[in-house]
């Protein structure tokens, strides 16, 4: 598994050489002529970085195992509920979206399913009324907030 | 004695009713932060930072109640290596050896119970430690012009894998991608560097979210992968039965066991792990054949105890005095600082004598409340610890993400959080250590801006970076603190792991 070393060194190298081009370009500021500019630091971090990716690539550590498919999709399903919670947090509101969030991942960690939302719905409620009474912070209600008029 | 006249004063925060109830705050949710699984002390102290901003708390007690945290998360980090044989962290795994076979033999409440006081002794000692070294580190510091200070900075991060770090070039690629991550946003000549355009990257990137992000988030993705989601059975724990003679035989071993825990601590690259394990292995050489060390001597418990608690102390004076940090939890205190708009380093002794001193009696109280808080509330631990993973962990992420969205109430952050955990669970799998990047994120700026100053005074000669007595040394010992772990950390690895093993 030699490999994840080697090819982490290379994006990195690359990543290297795209930033200390990056550096170059920086328009020289107004009234410049001081002992280091914007692009002197960034110089030398590009540097440092090409060196030891360059290192790693020529001398790459025994890397640990990638989990199989299965778990990779685990893994994805949950960088997708995170996302998704950021994406509905505003429009749903924070409770709803926090029983999903949490309720699916507890889910996908092994609890029961509902169980899982349970938990997911008490720990949004407590969440809510802690930020919004006790700590006087604004959550979005969301759809929610038709309830507050009644 | 003009210490004393401040400590005084310092006291005089620390006790003052409101900073008094968010150390105790503080110390409560810190042990629980120590003992719950999955659940570092820089990950708590950073999960907690956005709080104590929403909470709009003034910088003297935010501090107070995160080194309390601090404080209380070493204190919490025994639980489940007496009870479960499972360290929280690495310096917790010397505790095991004899914690353990303490808790098979019934004495679980007795180990936790001694683990307490020698936490509190080894803390007590290198506080003091603290009060009397930080001073004068602090004045000598002022001597330092900038071009020492970049290479103590280069020093810090050269030292920061540790003695028992493995390769030191993933070291210098972390931080070298930290430090990038830094210069990202507009630089103090105006000059936009690496925002393409992208109005919330033009004040560079905060790095509590980075931090939030690659801690937090990383590792709740490291459970999933783990399916380590299910925790363990419920613990019991006998009901406490310790004289005083008891006591009373440990008292020396602590003694030993703060000290050399606090030279560990304020030495770079040594660390809390080194500090428990010279104490544990110190201690068995003493005590030689008298004691039954690895199977459940009162004293292998309470040696690494002492060490580890005293080198978390220890670790805070070159935190506080050179504004560099030594450990991951340092490091995530540093950040609280810097947002906090507080400058670390020696002119901190001066300018902000109020906060240092207050956060220092707090200490010192925190201590104190931690002792009176773990002996009798230990039980209400144990039962938390029970809690699986698999629903504690989805919770505290959501927690994680509502304080970030209560400072900012921005979902950009919120996704960039995201973006870091990924990164922070790929870095991880690549063995790629995560700390030294938060430093880098955190030093960039000053490392740039003394970097400048430096090459500005010597009209752009670069020699100038190595030119005085002091700065040769520190770049001297950057390099020693490099290449050691190379020839000694593979022994004292292998050391470590016989040890475990002989008792396991």
């Amino acid at each position: 598994m030699k490999c994840n070393d080697r090819i982490f060194g290379l994006l990195m190298l690359v990543l290297a050489v795209a930033y200390g081009w990056g550096a170059t370009q920086f328009p020289v500021p107004f009234g410049g002529g001081e002992g280091i500019g914007p692009e002197t630091f960034p110089t030398l971090l590009a540097v440092v970085l090409a060196l030891s990716s360059l290192y790693l690539i020529v001398k790459p550590d025994p890397g640990s195992k990638w989990p199989p498919m299965r778990t990779g999709l685990e893994l994805l399903i949950a960088v997708v509920v995170l996302i998704a919670y950021v994406l509905l947090l505003q429009p749903l509101g924070f409770i709803i979206t926090t029983t999903l969030a949490v309720g699916t991942l507890c889910w996908r960690m092994g609890a029961a399913p509902i169980r899982a939302y349970v938990t997911g719905l008490i720990a949004g409620i407590v969440v809510y009324f802690l930020f919004t009474i006790g700590l006087d912070l604004s959550l979005p209600l969301g759809v929610l907030s038709v309830l507050e008029g009644s | 004695m003009e210490t004393l006249g401040y400590l005084i004063d310092g006291f005089g925060v620390a006790l003052a009713p409101h900073n008094l109830m968010f150390a105790l705050i503080g110390a409560f949710l810190g042990t629980l932060i120590g003992a719950l699984p999955g659940l570092g002390p820089a990950n708590g102290v950073a999960i907690l930072i956005p709080l104590a901003f929403t909470l709009g708390l003034p910088p003297e007690t935010a501090l107070i109640m995160l080194t309390s945290v601090y404080a209380g998360a070493m204190y919490g980090g025994r639980i489940s290596s007496i009870l479960l044989n499972i360290p929280g962290d690495e310096p917790a795994m010397m505790t095991c050896l004899d914690g353990y076979p303490m808790a098979q033999k019934g004495k679980a409440a007795e180990a936790l119970a001694i683990s307490a006081i020698a936490s509190f002794m080894g803390s007590l000692i290198a506080t003091i430690g603290l009060i009397l070294l930080a001073p004068l580190l602090a004045k000598f510091a002022l001597t330092f012009g900038p071009a020492e200070y970049f290479a103590l900075f280069v020093l810090a991060f050269a030292t920061l894998g540790g003695i028992t770090g493995k390769n030191p070039v993933k070291t210098i690629l972390a931080a070298a991608i930290g430090l990038m991550i830094a210069t990202v946003g507009i630089d103090n000549t105006g000059t936009q560097r690496y925002t393409f355009g992208v109005l919330e990257l033009y004040e560079g990137v905060d790095f509590i979210i980075a931090i939030v992000g690659l801690f937090a988030i990383s590792e709740l993705m490291f459970f999933i992968e783990d399916r380590a989601g299910g925790g363990k059975g419920p613990m019991k724990v006998n009901k406490l039965t310790l004289s005083w003679k008891e006591i009373g035989s440990i008292f020396p071993t602590t003694l030993r066991g703060g000290v050399l825990g606090f030279i560990s601590g304020v030495l770079p690259g040594a660390g809390a792990s080194l500090g428990s394990f010279i104490s544990y292995t110190l201690e068995k050489k003493i005590l030689g054949s008298k004691g039954h060390f690895g199977e459940g001597d009162p004293r292998g418990v309470a040696a690494p105890e002492a060490g580890n608690n005293g080198a978390s102390s220890g670790a805070l004076v070159p935190m506080l005095t050179l504004g560099v940090p030594g450990s991951g939890t340092t490091a995530v205190l540093l950040a609280l600082l810097i947002s906090m708009n507080i400058t670390p380093g020696p002119m901190m002794f001066t300018q902000n004598a109020d906060i240092v001193w207050g956060v220092i009696a707090a200490l010192l109280v925190g201590n104190f409340l931690l002792l009176l808080l773990n002996i009798p509330l230990v039980g209400i631990f144990v039962k938390l610890l029970s809690v699986p993973p698999k629903y504690l962990l989805p919770i505290v992420t959501m927690v994680a993400f509502v304080g970030i969205y209560s400072i900012s109430n921005s979902a950009f952050d919120l996704y960039f959080m995201v973006a870091f955990g990924v990164a922070g669970y790929i870095l991880r799998k690549l063995e790629i250590p995560l700390v030294p990047i938060i430093l880098g994120l955190l030093l960039g700026p000053e490392m740039e801006k003394n970097l400048g100053h430096a090459l500005t005074i010597s009209d752009g000669d670069w020699s100038v970076l190595w030119s005085s007595g002091l700065s040769i040394t520190l770049w001297a010992l950057a390099i020693i603190g490099l290449v050691l772990p190379v020839v000694v950390g593979p022994i004292l690895r292998r050391r470590m792991k016989a040890a475990q093993e002989n008792v396991g």
